[in-house]
């Protein structure tokens, strides 16, 4: 009888230290997680991947019935203005067709110049339009999860919107695709000042406005300078918008996105076909 | 036989109704808005959830639904995996020890705990991703978050409570 009582107390002792150490032993999960993620885990990403889908998906609904509302709220306030935008639609067009001629002459100098130097053009260049389902800014994060079906999307592929680049896709999970934003901490693009092509890199701090680094320190960089994609590193190609100088102090550069990254709807993501150095493990072990 | 049945499932539902609500709010956060404003001053919804839920039913909002409400905002999320999941540990352990503090009082008290406990956790969430990256994380904008979530506790709390008057019965479980 007293063993039996012993075995008992012995194993309610037991149970309460499994759970404590169940708190520990979460908290080092969390830890090993982060680390893992370090590390550029294969696992933790595919895995991850085909949650975010289900999770993307569940998000999807919700934004139904917002979607629906704003819609309907935006439907009546362009109803006002339809005459208008159609008198300078039509202006517009009539100037587009005249340069759309001017287009198609230098396209054809171009090709006719690029024969007589040789020169090896870009390759050709494929695109996904993408709805955007989700966002994320905050201190810890910057990205967005679009909706890209069954399109042929790859990590690494660049993601632009009507005004410049937007950022690049991390992981694609499903039929979404997670993208992090050029203010995100964990981007990084090679980029240029347009005008006098001095060379730095644009890094994401988790703030509305990234910072340019790795600039040279005799470098002559003004407020109102716009900055472009410099090409270096093969991932994104050069001249593409990304942004203007807003701050120059003696630390850091500050650069607003040419792009509202708060009010993404749909976004571009595009293939350049350019062997860039975003690379997973699988295409490593490969 | 089917009426056992139907008892059993409506009582499932009702002992998983915490976690599914603060899934559903979780989620919520991540709505995109087209408003320059609200974008950047997304609260933490999931903490709100948390200390609700571990204060109000701890009964029914354990460690597992803590884990599996951390391991949802990481996969939707694109913040350092295990983040989110350590910020909700640390939340649910300043709780337990500070629970009795909180215990049937005025909400006006219960708020002032939520202020407290989740500066701390986030606090700690910002000091564990700074160190991960080498830099330090905005603080203006954790700030900011922190207050958002702090001002929106009480709709969150309503909702909760609504959730919990409605639809969760003693009785049934």
């Amino acid at each position: 009888m007293k063993r039996r009582r012993s075995l008992f107390l012995h194993l309610n002792q037991l149970k309460l230290l499994a759970k404590k150490f169940a708190l520990v032993i979460l908290f080092l999960a969390a830890i090993i997680l982060m680390l893992l993620n370090k590390n550029h885990s294969l696992v933790l990403e595919r895995t991850s991947g085909s949650a975010t889908g289900a999770a993307a998906a569940v998000v999807e609904v919700l934004v139904i019935p917002a979607k629906i509302l704003a819609r309907g709220y935006d439907y009546l306030a362009e109803l006002k203005e339809i005459k208008k935008d159609n008198k300078i639609l039509q202006e517009e067009n009539r100037k587009l067709r005249v340069l759309q001629d001017k287009y198609k002459a230098l396209e054809v100098e171009n090709r006719l110049l690029s024969e007589l130097l040789n020169y090896v053009p870009l390759p050709e260049v494929g695109f996904v339009s993408a709805r955007v389902v989700a966002e994320e800014s905050n201190a810890f994060a910057h990205a967005v999860l679009a909706y890209v079906a069954d399109a042929n999307v790859a990590k690494g592929d660049i993601v632009i919107a009507d005004s410049g680049v937007v950022g690049r896709v991390d992981k694609i999970a499903d039929k979404y695709a997670k993208i992090i934003l050029i203010t995100d901490i964990n981007s990084k693009i090679p980029v240029m000042i347009e005008k006098t092509r001095v060379r730095g890199i644009l890094t994401g701090d988790n703030t509305p406005m990234p910072k340019l680094i790795f600039v040279p320190l005799d470098a002559e960089i003004n407020v109102g300078d716009r900055v472009v994609t410099s090409g270096v590193s093969g991932v994104f190609p050069a001249g593409l918008p990304v942004g203007q100088v807003v701050a120059v102090s003696k630390n850091e550069i500050k650069v607003k996105p040419f792009v509202a990254l708060e009010q993404l709807e749909y976004v571009r993501i595009v293939k350049y076909g350019l062997d860039g150095l975003i690379q997973t493990q699988e295409s490593d072990t490969k | 036989m089917n009426e056992d049945f139907n008892e059993n499932v409506v009582s499932l539902l009702q002992r998983l109704l915490p976690l599914i609500s603060s899934i559903v709010l979780l989620l919520l956060a991540y709505l995109p808005v087209n408003v320059a404003a609200f974008n950047n001053m997304r609260p933490d919804l999931g903490l709100a959830c948390i200390y609700f839920w571990v204060l109000h039913r701890p009964d029914l909002f354990n460690l597992t639904s803590i884990v599996v409400l951390g391991i949802v905002d990481m996969v939707i999320s694109s913040a350092l995996p295990g983040a989110s999941l350590l910020a909700y540990l640390t939340m649910y352990v300043l709780l337990y020890n500070t629970q009795k503090f909180f215990n049937a009082k005025p909400f006006v008290v219960i708020w002032y705990g939520f202020i407290a406990l989740s500066l701390a956790t986030l606090i700690v969430k910002w000091l564990v991703v700074s160190i991960y990256y080498s830099t330090f994380l905005p603080l203006s904008m954790l700030m900011f978050c922190y207050l958002i979530g702090v001002a929106v506790y009480p709709l969150v709390s309503a909702v909760l409570a609504f959730v919990q008057n409605k639809f969760i019965q003693d009785e049934a479980l």
